[in-house]
């Protein structure tokens, strides 16, 4: 097979989590220790179940000790040996309570032998297997929390066609170079970011960005490592490799999560640490207790083994990972990555949505819908076009690209007057273009041009003015779309019982159009890129505040909130800067991001209240006698394949 | 300050991802620590002066084994 078509074939295949071996190692125990495990129960219920014995006493002893052992100390080898480590290192775990119960009954088998106490030694055997069972069953539920994080860690391309001179080389994706140009035919992967030279064709980037509408790539257009090229040839000139790729930073901020402790996890995880030496000693507290007072040294080890198997720190430990992954899978399926754990637990007291305009409820992409001058219009846009080629902002872009110019003025002195305009020398003569707060600060009168201006901005126009020599020559205005689904998101807010604020540079009455448009009631204008922060913080005061923008002007902004949701599209985003972060530029995104933070922090809820409720009802009934410590055992193992199945069922939830 | 990302075998329980972060929080240096159970990843945050061979100890310590170490 052609090593292009294993790699096609290896995309379909590599749903096979990572732990499975250590799945197939528990169930192979299991099968093993159940084969020897079963002529034990038969033989310890014979009298029970048949009314005779099958073997007599003492032979029966014999027999049930030499199936157990294989049980115990072959397939509970790694158990017994690494609780036994943990007794003398002091790091006790789980493992340290089940092979102190199992070896104990075992024990019992022997010293029964000479009477000394009755015999337990097939409990130990059962304990074992039941231990061995739930452990397989509950890393069988755990391999299924993680999944779709597991799927997201191995999406990437194996190996990538570089053109190097004239020919063409197939080589590991570890390594493509910055700068190689790289061609993928139609059902690939494109192996790494990078920017389309040559070609065009329609891309799924439903894996990293949620966006089930596959995107039409042309050159000039930047791609995303491990999305799928579809119908057509795509060169690429890779522009990320490594580390600093899209999805290696999804990667690493969805590990990041899942290592990251949540306030609610706190007194679990202080528990878990002191867990099992307590129970230790608890259990040999009861042990000592039994014997002293009923003069029964059998009736006081079996008390105290049900002790040491039926206490449970795994349900503890995994009620919040399992639920956080669970609940991060899911969002990264539809582009929402929580960054910071502790989100999940802060959005439940939100009260406040704060939207930025630009870019979260509009497009983001400003056209100049309508021009009005006094000048020459072409004059007009040649001297504004001059200058504002030499502005990265959006509404600068917006111009530049309706000038359309094949030659620019030249410019001197040019400077950009931040959330306001710029301004710049073309020739002898001075250019200030900017908003009306700007043309007020240097003077200019725009008394000719006020009832246009109005009318633009009842229209939602941001209205930008061109003066020369301190004159206003004329005047733009620049309308962004609102994005399809920000209505219908912003309507759902509200039905969620959310206070929603726009926020915005514009001025008053174009940013209340835009609000009128998608159904915000409350508008913050006139608010300068850097005081946007302080806005948030003002709104604090009222209560918890979510703030959603787009992560590269507002970064302030989204730190100050309590929740930071930054959005963007594909790999433009700056992850770094907010709680969650929004792969797909939808809003809708943001009603799915605060659905699924609080069905998942609820979800941890359950699973914490279930396994402090599990331990602290179960551990006094098995001191007070009244479990079998096999019973005790299937107890311990269920609990913590509860909290495991509880977590998973978080899918269900409709977000 | 430097960040590891210290891939572990060998855990199967709550109390296992505590106990190597107990360890690893003994190591002189050692910042902070926090072992993912689910991921069987362990990051560490520490000192220049600690070495990787200190963190792969403090693994053992506790009865696992670090299989993998990466330097973020």
């Amino acid at each position: 097979m052609p090593a292009e078509e294993m790699e096609k074939m290896d995309t379909h295949h590599h749903d096979q989590p990572v732990e499975d071996t250590e799945i197939k190692d528990w169930k192979r125990k299991l099968v093993w220790s159940w084969i020897f495990t079963i002529p034990i129960a038969i033989l310890m219920l014979s009298e029970r179940l048949f009314g005779f014995a099958l073997i007599e006493i003492p032979y029966s002893t014999i027999v049930i000790l030499l199936l157990g052992f294989p049980v115990v100390f072959i397939f509970g080898w790694d158990t017994i040996k690494g609780g036994t480590r943990g007794l003398f290192t002091f790091y006790f775990n789980m493992d340290s309570l089940i092979a102190l119960g199992t070896v104990i009954a075992y024990l019992t088998g022997i010293f029964s032998l000479g009477d000394v106490v009755l015999d337990y030694s097939g409990v130990s055997a059962m304990i074992m297997a039941f231990f061995t069972t739930g452990k397989y069953v509950e890393a069988v539920a755990r391999g299924r929390a993680s999944q779709e994080i597991k799927k997201l860690l191995e999406l990437g391309a194996k190996s990538a066609t570089v053109v190097r001179g004239s020919k063409e080389f197939t080589i590991p994706v570890s390594e493509v170079k910055i700068g190689d140009i790289i061609i993928v035919k139609p059902g690939e992967k494109i192996p790494t970011d990078g920017v389309v030279v040559k070609g065009e064709s329609a891309v799924d980037e439903s894996m990293v960005t949620g966006e089930s509408l596959p995107n039409d790539k042309v050159k000039g257009g930047n791609v995303i490592g491990a999305t799928i090229n579809q119908d057509g040839i795509l060169y690429v000139k890779a522009t990320k490799v490594g580390k600093d790729t899209f999805l290696a930073h999804i990667i690493k901020l969805v590990e990041e999560t899942q290592s990251e402790k949540i306030p609610i996890q706190k007194l679990a995880d202080k528990i878990t640490g002191v867990f099992v030496p307590t129970i230790l000693v608890m259990a040999i507290l009861t042990f000592a207790n039994w014997w002293y007072f009923s003069q029964d040294l059998s009736r006081a080890l079996g008390v105290g083994v049900a002790v040491l198997v039926i206490a449970c720190p795994c349900a503890l430990g995994l009620a919040t990972p399992t639920a956080l992954m669970v609940g991060s899978g899911m969002g990264a399926k539809r582009g929402i990555l929580i960054r910071k754990g502790e989100a999940i637990q802060t959005m439940k007291e939100v009260k406040t949505v704060i939207f930025d305009k630009t870019g979260t409820i509009t497009k983001g992409k400003p056209e100049v819908r309508e021009i009005y001058s006094k000048a020459k219009e072409n004059y007009m846009m040649e001297i504004a076009a001059s200058l504002e080629k030499l502005s990265e902002h959006p509404l600068s872009k917006a111009i530049v690209n309706k000038a359309n110019l094949k030659k620019y003025k030249k410019v001197t002195g040019f400077r950009v007057l931040r959330g306001r305009g710029v301004e710049g020398k073309i020739g002898k003569n001075e250019v200030i273009i900017g908003n009306t707060n700007l043309m007020k600060e240097k003077k200019i009168s725009v008394k000719e041009f006020e009832n246009k201006i109005q009318s633009f901005e009842e229209n939602g126009y941001t209205t930008i003015i061109v003066s020369e020599n301190h004159k206003a020559i004329g005047i733009m205005g620049i309308a962004d779309a609102v994005k399809e689904d920000s209505l219908n998101a912003i309507f759902e807010l509200k039905e969620l019982g959310f206070r929603v604020v726009m926020l915005t540079g514009d001025n008053e009455r174009t940013a209340k159009a835009i609000a009128e448009q998608v159904g915000i009631n409350e508008v913050i204008a006139n608010v300068l890129p850097e005081d946007k922060a302080k806005k948030v913080e003002a709104l604090q005061l009222e209560g918890m505040v979510a703030f959603v923008g787009d992560g590269i002007n507002d970064a302030p902004a989204l730190k100050q909130s309590n929740v930071g949701i930054a959005m963007g599209s594909g790999s433009d985003i700056a992850i770094e800067s907010g709680d969650i972060v929004l792969a797909n530029g939808s809003l809708s995104g943001v009603v799915s991001a605060i659905k699924l933070s609080k069905a998942t922090f609820s979800k941890i809820k359950q699973n914490l209240f279930w396994a402090f409720a599990y331990n602290i009802i179960a551990i006094p009934i098995a001191i007070g006698g009244l479990l079998h410590p096999v019973i005790a055992e299937i107890a311990m193992a269920l609990s913590s394949i509860t909290v495991v199945t509880n977590a998973n069922l978080l899918r269900r939830k409709k977000i | 300050m430097k960040k590891y990302k210290i891939t572990i075998s060998g855990m199967h329980c709550a109390s296992c991802a505590s106990n190597i972060e107990r360890s690893l929080k003994k190591v002189s240096g050692v910042r902070g620590a926090s072992v993912s159970l689910m991921l069987k990843k362990g990051r560490v945050e520490c000192d220049d002066s600690v070495s990787e061979e200190e963190l792969k100890k403090a693994v053992a310590r506790a009865g696992y084994k670090a299989v993998g170490m990466e330097k973020e």
